[in-house]
C-alpha cells in the first residue's frame, strides 16, 4: 500500500512546485498590468473613440463622424500649431544635446572621482527643488525688457537698447524648455560615458589616435544609447508641453498641448481628442525612430 | 647599442607610499622578459610609467637609445596589452585590429587594400583566421587575448608591454597561450615585457626574468639562475618553492628559534639574515632514523598534506610555530603515510641550503 502512495506523492510534488513557480511572474506583473490597462489603455481607446464623436457648440454625442478630423487638417491655426510643436521640439532637442553632451562628457568621463561626479549630477537636479511653474516664471525677470540680461548687457555697453526678442517669443520658450529638460539629456549620457572602461580609451591612445579620433570612433558610439534614451525623454516631454509655451510666449506660441488645453477649457472634447491622437501618434513615431538608431537591447 | 629599453633610477610615489624606488633596467632587442612581483610590488606601476600613461617622479627611460621620458604614450613606439584586454566593444575583430593603423596621428594607412592586407596577415598570424567579422563578445577569452595582442602588434611596436596577459584566462587556456605568446613573439622578433604574479609563468615565459621586490629590482637573470640561486630571501619567497628561516649566523652554523642548521656554501651578503632551503630537497624521516654526516635538519609536527597530482605537499609545524613545507615528487619517492600530530625528522643535505646575512 505504501508504494503507490509514495510514487503519487513523488510525481505530484514537483509539478505542484513547478506550477507555483511559474505563476509567480504573473502575480508580479498583475498590479502594474491592471493599472496600465485601466488608466492608460482604456483612456487611450476612449480618446480615439471620442475623436469621432459629433461635437456641437454645447453638446457632444456618440454619433460617429469625421468632422473633427476634417476641421483639424483643414484649419491653418491647427496645422501651424502642429508645425510649431515640431519646430520647438527639434530646437529644444538640439539645444539640450549641444548643452548636455559636453556637460555629460565632463561629468562622466573627465571627473575620475565617482563621488564628485555623483555630486555634480545632483547639482544638475537642483532646479527641480522648486515647482515647475515657478521655474518657468523665473525666466521672466531674467529675459524681460527690463530683465537681468538686458540690464547687464546695457551696463556693459554691449547693447545700447534692450533686446525685445528675449521674452514672449519662440526663443524664450526654447530657452526655458532647454533649461528644464537638459538634465534628462545629461543623466543618461553621463551614465553611458561612466560605463566606458578607462583602459579602452587608454588603449586607443596607445595605438596613436588623437583625442578627436578617439571621441569620434570610440566615445561617441559607446555613448549613443545614452543620447537616444535622453532624446526620448526630452522628446516625449517637449512634445506634450503647454505650460512653458504659454508662460514664456505670452500665449503667442501655440503648441498642440496648448490647443488641447484651450479646447478642453471650452468643452470641445471631440476636438481635443483629435489633437490628443495626433500628438500620441507623433510621439510613437518619434520614439520608434529613435529606437531604430540604436539597439538598446544590447545595452541592457 | 642593442638595448631596446633602458630605464634609469625610475621612482614613483603615491602619497606616502613609494611604489617604485630607483628602478634601473636594460632589456635587449628580440628578447622575452618576464617581470615577476607579488601584488603591491609596483609591477603594474612600472609598466604604466614605461608606457607613459603616468609620469615618473624622477628617472629616465630610453627606447632604442632615444630619451622618451617626456614623449607622449603613442609616440613611444611601445605597445600595451591590457589585463582585461580593453577591446573596443562596439567594433568587430577586424575593426579592433585595424584601429591603430587607420586612426593613428602619424602616417595613418588610408589605402584600403594595404590596410586589409596588413590586418589579415596579422589575423592569420595570431590564429584568428575566419573570425574577422565576429563581434568581440562573440568569441572566447583566448580569442579576445589574441585580438588584444594582434591589435598592438599590427602597429609594429619595438617593445610590447603585457600586463598580466594570461590572468583573465582559465588554467587550461593559460597553458596553451603561453606557447602561443612565445611563438608569435619569436616570429615577429619584437621584445616582450610580460608582467605576471605567477612564479611558474615568469620562469616558463621569460628568456630572462625580473623579480620586483618592494619597488626595487630584486633580481634580473635567466629563469634557471633565479630559481637555483635567488639573490635574496625575498626573491626566494616570491618563487614559492623555498622554506625561509630567519635567525643568526653563529660560527659555522645557523641558529633559528631552537634549531641549529648546518651549511657549507658561502654566505651571500644582504640586508636580511636568513637560511633558505628548497621544499623538494627535504626528506621526511622517523624520529629515530640515523642522521647522515653531511645532513642537517629539524624535528617538527606533521599537520596536513595536499595532493597536487605529480607531487604531495606536506605541511609541518615547528615548536616555535614556523610552517615548513616539504614537496615530495611522486616520480622520485612514493607517497608517505604520515600521522597527523606525530613528530618527524625533516633532513636535508647541508650543502643544499642557501644562507644570507
Amino acid at each position: 500500500m505504501n508504494v503507490p502512495l509514495a510514487t503519487s506523492e513523488l510525481t505530484s510534488a514537483p509539478s505542484g512546485t513547478g506550477a507555483r513557480a511559474s505563476r509567480v511572474p504573473y502575480v508580479l506583473i498583475a498590479p502594474g498590468a491592471l493599472w496600465m490597462f485601466l488608466f492608460l489603455v482604456v483612456p487611450m481607446a476612449m480618446m480615439v473613440y471620442v475623436s469621432f464623436w459629433t461635437q456641437t457648440t454645447f453638446k457632444i454625442e456618440p454619433v460617429l463622424t469625421l468632422k473633427s478630423w476634417q476641421t483639424f487638417f483643414s484649419s491653418d491655426t491647427y496645422l501651424s500649431a502642429l508645425w510649431t510643436t515640431l519646430r520647438i521640439w527639434l530646437m529644444v532637442l538640439l539645444a539640450t544635446l549641444v548643452v548636455g553632451y559636453p556637460t555629460a562628457l565632463f561629468v562622466g568621463l573627465f571627473i575620475k572621482n565617482k563621488t564628485l561626479s555623483t555630486v555634480l549630477l545632483v547639482l544638475c537636479v537642483i532646479p527641480f527643488w522648486t515647482s515647475f511653474l515657478i521655474r518657468v516664471l523665473a525666466w521672466r525677470p531674467m529675459l524681460g525688457k527690463e530683465g537681468a540680461i538686458n540690464i547687464i548687457l546695457q551696463a556693459l555697453h554691449i547693447t545700447s537698447a534692450p533686446i525685445d526678442a528675449l521674452l514672449f517669443t519662440e526663443l524664450s520658450v526654447v530657452i526655458g524648455m532647454t533649461q528644464i529638460y537638459c538634465v534628462f539629456m545629461v543623466g543618461p549620457i553621463a551614465f553611458m560615458l561612466g560605463r566606458i572602461d578607462p583602459n579602452v580609451i587608454e588603449a586607443a591612445r596607445d595605438l596613436g589616435a588623437s583625442f578627436g579620433r578617439i571621441f569620434r570612433t570610440i566615445i561617441l558610439p559607446l555613448s549613443m544609447p545614452g543620447v537616444i534614451v535622453g532624446a526620448i525623454f526630452v522628446s516625449v516631454m517637449v512634445l506634450g508641453e503647454f505650460a512653458t509655451a504659454a508662460a514664456l510666449s505670452g500665449r503667442k506660441v501655440n503648441m498642440l498641448g496648448n490647443i488641447i488645453v484651450t479646447q478642453v477649457g471650452s468643452l470641445k472634447w471631440a476636438f481635443a481628442a483629435v489633437v490628443g491622437v495626433v500628438l500620441t501618434v507623433i510621439m510613437g513615431v518619434v520614439v520608434a525612430a529613435f529606437l531604430r538608431i540604436v539597439d538598446l537591447k544590447r545595452e541592457l | 647599442m642593442d638595448d631596446v629599453l633602458q630605464i634609469e633610477g625610475l621612482t614613483k610615489t603615491y602619497g606616502a607610499k613609494a611604489a617604485l624606488q630607483g628602478v634601473s633596467l636594460a632589456i635587449a632587442h628580440n628578447e622575452y622578459v618576464s617581470l615577476l612581483g607579488p601584488s603591491g610590488s609596483g609591477k603594474t606601476v612600472l609598466l604604466r610609467l614605461i608606457a607613459g600613461f603616468e609620469p615618473p617622479d624622477s628617472g629616465r627611460i630610453w627606447v632604442d637609445g632615444k630619451d622618451i621620458s617626456r614623449v607622449l604614450p603613442h609616440d613611444r613606439g611601445i605597445g600595451f596589452v591590457f589585463q582585461n584586454f580593453a577591446l573596443f566593444p562596439h567594433l568587430n575583430v577586424y575593426e579592433n585590429i585595424a584601429f591603430g593603423l587607420s586612426n593613428r596621428v602619424h602616417a595613418p594607412i588610408a589605402d584600403g587594400a594595404e590596410l586589409r592586407a596588413r590586418v589579415n596577415t596579422m589575423i592569420d598570424l595570431v590564429g584568428l583566421g575566419g573570425f574577422g567579422q565576429r563581434g568581440v563578445h562573440q568569441i572566447s577569452g583566448g580569442q579576445r587575448q589574441r585580438v588584444a595582442l594582434a591589435r598592438t602588434l599590427v602597429t609594429e611596436p619595438r617593445l610590447v608591454l603585457l600586463d598580466e596577459p594570461l590572468g583573465a584566462l582559465d588554467a587550461n587556456l593559460r597553458m596553451r597561450m603561453r606557447g602561443e605568446l612565445r611563438r608569435i613573439r619569436s616570429l615577429l622578433g619584437v621584445t616582450f615585457l610580460h608582467v605576471t604574479g605567477s612564479e611558474t609563468e615568469a620562469l616558463a615565459m621569460g628568456d630572462r626574468s625580473v623579480v620586483l621586490d618592494n619597488g626595487r629590482i630584486g633580481q634580473f637573470d635567466r629563469p634557471d639562475v633565479i630559481f637555483n640561486q635567488p639573490v635574496s630571501p625575498n626573491v626566494a619567497r616570491f618563487l614559492n618553492c623555498y622554506n625561509v628561516f630567519g635567525g643568526v649566523i653563529e660560527g659555522g652554523s645557523f641558529r633559528s628559534g631552537g634549531h641549529v642548521f648546518g651549511f657549507s656554501g658561502p654566505v651571500k651578503p644582504g640586508a636580511e639574515t636568513a637560511y633558505v632551503v628548497r621544499q623538494d630537497v627535504i626528506l621526511i624521516q622517523a624520529m629515530d632514523a640515523p642522521v647522515g654526516a653531511r645532513e642537517t635538519g629539524l624535528s617538527a609536527t606533521y599537520v596536513t598534506s595536499e595532493y597536487t597530482g605529480a607531487a604531495f605537499m606536506y605541511f609541518f609545524k615547528t615548536d616555535d610555530g614556523h610552517i615548513v613545507e616539504v614537496e615530495n615528487h611522486l616520480s622520485h619517492r612514493a607517497a608517505q603515510d604520515l600521522v597527523a600530530g606525530a613528530r618527524y625528522r625533516l633532513v636535508w643535505r647541508a650543502d643544499a641550503a642557501l644562507v644570507y646575512g
